[in-house]
């Protein structure tokens, strides 16, 4: 429509002039908004903000919904509050509340991350539930049911008002908020990000998934932590009952219906979160926002009915939910008691028509409106001649064996590539081939026999221990890091991260252009690429190529075939699975023919060509000489 | 025979009965991550609606089973659109909205609830005879032996239904291979509705035998979700045998737990030996080996 505003700024720096302007604000809120009401709505949204950018670590940048977030919320409060009644002063009760939930956060975090998905969310939630059980019944300790009352403690002789603990409270939340950015925007933070689109991946290239995800959930806990010691001085009385499946619920839908992915989201989240009870209270206002909420998302429709089109599910269902909205807000008498159907309705609106919240969908709109300067990017440096010496053989197998079930997919498997060899591995489909690079690479644990990568044997069925020696690979079903961009994958590949040196390998694979764009944008072939960049990276002394061609268009074969030759040069050692016949017939030192799970015939190309057991493999039995042997890819 | 003995067995009797409906409740999670990979975490929400227009139906004087066979009409329904409203569209997109969006539609499921039956809890009407059977000193009441007989009634009719007819052969084409099964002419999006309308239908079912037991309240739902997912996760999301026992096991578990730690800590020891049996079998105790493919 109209060329965006070119802002001479870094988005960083905008951000935080926005953010730093809107914390100066909220400090000087109550001079404006005068009233004890006023006040403790305002507390509360601080306190949901930081509880909230703790959630939004493990169900926005981890992926996993996570339900234990209020119960360790509860916990955190609790722990403050008990050290307070013990005589504790408030920096102290804080910390012991930070403790109070860190310790059983991270205790839950070891068993529950090695689940995914439903299941992880199932961990978390009887977790929760069995939280408020304790609390509910360690009568001794908690009061139970009863509930705890707490006088709050002055901060260093300091006695807080109602106000000044509002100060300390948004000075919370930007600390949690800064620390939070800086965290995840650094390499801990995009190794994250890696694992939630790729775990295979990330412990292939050593990244390692489970201590990340275990730091982060520990992250994500410590904030609970810190917002259950607050709430816990800010209302001066604890119930279990309060943190139940409810609350959780309401933390989890603030943070989605904020923004994933986003501080900003997540204190948005908050702010509605909190502001909810007195949203609906207020039947005026709530008339505004609902018709407001049936304007918007009835725009949609109607730009679809002048279009002719029939309107998509996702254009359609939000206008329902908000119409049904706007009859109970106008039609029932008692819309107080509606309070949690009206709030599911908007939810619904929203995660079906923005997916990235409100967040997410306002950025969208600002990145169209403005363009930020640009990070800039060093000069490229190193390249493929550089990889890790080392001495002896590349790799030893010596008879690997694996069977699924009845399956024997790799059977007695003895195989050496020497310092600097190009070995590749052909077979027809089903033979064995990939299941061969998995056991080497880690990712299934062999039934029998060993492999030896550069002299170390890593251990059994570790991805990251074969990583360690030494080991990369790529996948033949592409594994990219989908959330980060070309250069940031490299990035966190590398042992040592620097820029120059992860441009260097991207120019080695020829994506220097493209180390800005994400991952989800770049096309097949690139990411192909890429993803022997990302190998490369980590400096292998023995690299597996999985079938690198698949799917590439011819210049792109020619591309590919320049680049292996040139990390051959480099005496990289490389096992590599390949049909395109071109390919292996220029590259291979020797070939290796797999066929039913067993190595039926090991040699130079040309001895291949002629070996009657690979052409009865690749065209059965008895025709042999007639045919040209086309069909054997060297 | 010793009296203690006797008490924790009728513990685990009544418990392992009300599993049974547990069991049911979890089977439903099991048909639709079968054909489409997602669960309704709603489902308790279903067995409570269902309950409820049990109840509707029977105090407008309709007779037992027709009320029965109303509700379960109305879980079909409400399973259809919790997959159409809630799931159909994330699973597209190929991301984890599904689980917020069904835990939305359920929260305004209760809310609708409150506000159309009230909050209390009701009785739910029975043509069962008064009074309880006894076996060997245990003492069974009918509408536990209701539960066990409707559970295992209808987990039967389902799994027959997914073996003999069409339809079921269709619905296990699509759970083992999507694409697959819609290059050889299966509409997977009708298979997969089936299925959550099959879910619904068990959940409503489930919700018409545990109401005579436990009465009906818009508090039911957020508890039954959790036990009855955690025992699909603990028998493995594709064990319908596993299922029961690791239904009648949870429903014992909390039973003799409530009778010997009291009745707060009803919940703990199962909830404990969840979390175990997720760290140690991730796939579940019945469930296959999952091959990570790359």
């Amino acid at each position: 429509m109209f060329a965006g505003v070119s802002l001479g700024m870094r988005e960083r720096t905008a951000e935080r002039i926005v953010r730093i302007t809107v914390f100066v604000g909220l400090a000087a809120l109550p001079a404006l908004w005068q009233g004890q009401y006023a006040l403790g709505l305002l507390t509360l949204m601080a306190v949901y903000g930081v509880l909230l950018i703790g959630l939004d670590t493990t169900v926005g940048y981890l992926g996993q919904v996570n339900l234990a977030q209020a119960a360790l919320f509860a916990l955190g409060a609790y722990g403050t509050a008990l050290t307070v009644q013990a005589g504790a002063t408030l920096p102290l009760a804080l910390l012991a509340g930070i403790a109070a939930a860190l310790v059983p956060g991270a205790a839950l975090a070891l068993p529950a991350l090695r689940l995914e998905g439903p299941q992880f969310a199932l961990s978390t939630l009887s977790f929760a539930t069995l939280t408020i059980i304790v609390l509910n019944e360690l009568e001794s300790v908690t009061n139970g049911a009863l509930g705890l009352s707490i006088v709050r403690p002055p901060l260093f002789m300091l006695r807080l008002n109602a106000t000044s603990f509002y100060w300390l409270c948004l000075v919370a939340l930007f600390v949690a908020w800064e620390s939070s950015q800086i965290l995840l925007k650094s390499r801990f933070g995009l190794a994250i990000e890696a694992l939630r689109d790729s775990p295979t991946a990330t412990d292939a290239l050593g990244i390692g998934t489970l201590r990340h995800k275990v730091l982060a959930f520990a992250w994500g806990s410590a904030l609970a932590g810190l917002a259950g010691g607050l709430h816990a001085m800010n209302f001066g009385y604890l119930q279990p009952a309060a943190f139940g499946y409810d609350l959780m619920v309401m933390l989890l839908l603030g943070v989605v219906f904020g923004g994933r992915r986003s501080q900003w989201g997540a204190f948005l989240g908050a702010a509605i979160v909190a502001m909810l009870p007195n949203l609906l209270s207020n039947h005026l206002l709530f008339s505004v926002l609902v018709s407001l909420g049936c304007i918007l998302s009835f725009i949609p429709l109607i730009r679809a009915a002048i279009s002719r089109r029939v309107p998509f599910f996702r254009e359609t269902a939000p206008a329902a939910a908000m119409a049904i909205a706007a009859i109970l807000a106008f039609f029932v008498p008692n819309m107080e008691e509606w309070r949690k159907g009206i709030f599911a309705l908007f939810l619904f609106a929203v995660v079906v028509g923005f997916p990235n919240g409100i967040a997410g969908a306002m950025a969208t709109r600002l990145y169209q409106l403005i363009r930020f300067a640009p990070l800039p990017l060093p000069p490229a440096t190193g390249g493929v001649p550089s990889s890790r010496r080392s001495s002896g053989v590349a790799l030893r197998l010596s008879d690997l064996c694996k069977s699924f079930g009845g399956v024997k997919a790799v059977e007695g498997v003895t195989l050496e590539i020497r310092q600097g060899e190009t070995l590749g591995l052909i077979g027809p489909n089903g033979s064995g081939k990939t299941t061969l690079v998995n056991l080497i690479s880690g990712l299934y644990a062999p039934d029998s026999g060993s492999v030896e990568i550069a002299g170390t044997q890593p251990a059994r069925g570790s991805l990251m221990s074969a990583c360690s020696a030494g080991s990369a690979r790529t996948f033949q079903n592409l594994q990219p890091f989908y959330g980060l961009t070309a250069l940031e994958s490299i990035m966190i590949c590398q042992q040592k991260r620097e820029k120059s040196e992860a441009m260097g390998w991207l120019a080695a694979v020829g994506l220097e252009e493209k180390a800005r764009i994400r991952c989800s944008e770049m096309s097949y072939g690139d990411l192909r690429f890429l993803e022997i960049a990302r190998a490369l990276a980590t400096r292998p002394r023995l690299l597996m190529l999985d079938e690198p061609a698949a799917g590439m268009s011819k210049p792109d074969i020619f591309r590919l075939v320049d680049l292996i030759a040139s990390i051959k040069q480099a005496k990289v050692p490389i096992l590599l699975i390949e049909h395109h016949q071109d390919v292996v017939a220029e590259l291979c030192d020797r070939v290796a023919v797999m066929d039913g799970g067993r190595l039926i015939a090991l040699g130079t190309p040309h001895e291949i060509r002629r070996d009657p057991k690979v052409i009865e493999a690749y065209l059965g039995s008895d025709n042999t000489e007639t045919f040209e042997q086309e069909a054997i890819p060297c | 025979m010793n009296t203690e003995f006797l008490a924790l067995a009728q513990m685990a009797v009544g418990g392992g009965l009300m599993g049974m409906a547990y069991a049911l409740v979890a089977y439903g999670f099991q048909l639709t991550h079968a054909a489409g990979k997602a669960v309704n975490f709603g489902q308790g929400e279903l067995v409570m609606l269902g309950a409820f227009a049990g109840l509707s139906l029977s105090t407008a004087a309709l007779p037992y089973w027709v009320s029965v066979s109303g509700a379960m009409a109305v879980g079909a329904a409400l399973g259809w659109f919790v997959e159409r409203t809630a799931v159909r569209l994330a699973l597209q997109q190929r991301n984890e909205g599904w689980i917020l969006l069904t835990i939305i539609v359920g929260l305004f499921a209760v809310s609708a609830a409150e506000n159309i039956w009230g909050r209390e809890d009701k009785p739910f009407p029975t043509p069962w005879p008064e009074g309880a059977l006894e076996f060997f000193g245990i003492s069974v009441t009918w509408p536990e032996l209701a539960i066990a007989a409707g559970a295992l009634g209808i987990m039967t009719l389902v799994e027959l239904a997914k073996r003999y007819t069409m339809a079921g052969i269709a619905v296990q084409a699509v759970s083992a291979d999507q694409d697959a099964a819609e290059l050889c002419g299966i509409r997977s999006r009708s298979a997969i509705s089936l299925s959550w309308a099959i879910s619904g239908m068990s959940a409503a079912f489930a919700g018409t035998i545990i109401a005579p037991v436990t009465t009906v309240g818009p508090t039911m739902a957020a508890s039954l979700t959790l036990k009855a997912f955690s025992v699909a996760v603990v028998a493995g999301l594709d064990s319908s045998f596993g299922l029961l026992l690791a239904g009648i096991a949870l429903g014992a578990t909390e039973n003799i737990s409530g009778f010997l730690l009291g009745s707060g800590w009803r919940e703990a020891p199962g909830l404990i030996l969840l979390i175990l049996a997720l760290a140690l079998r991730p796939q579940g105790l019945f469930g296959k080996k999952i091959i990570r493919k790359v």
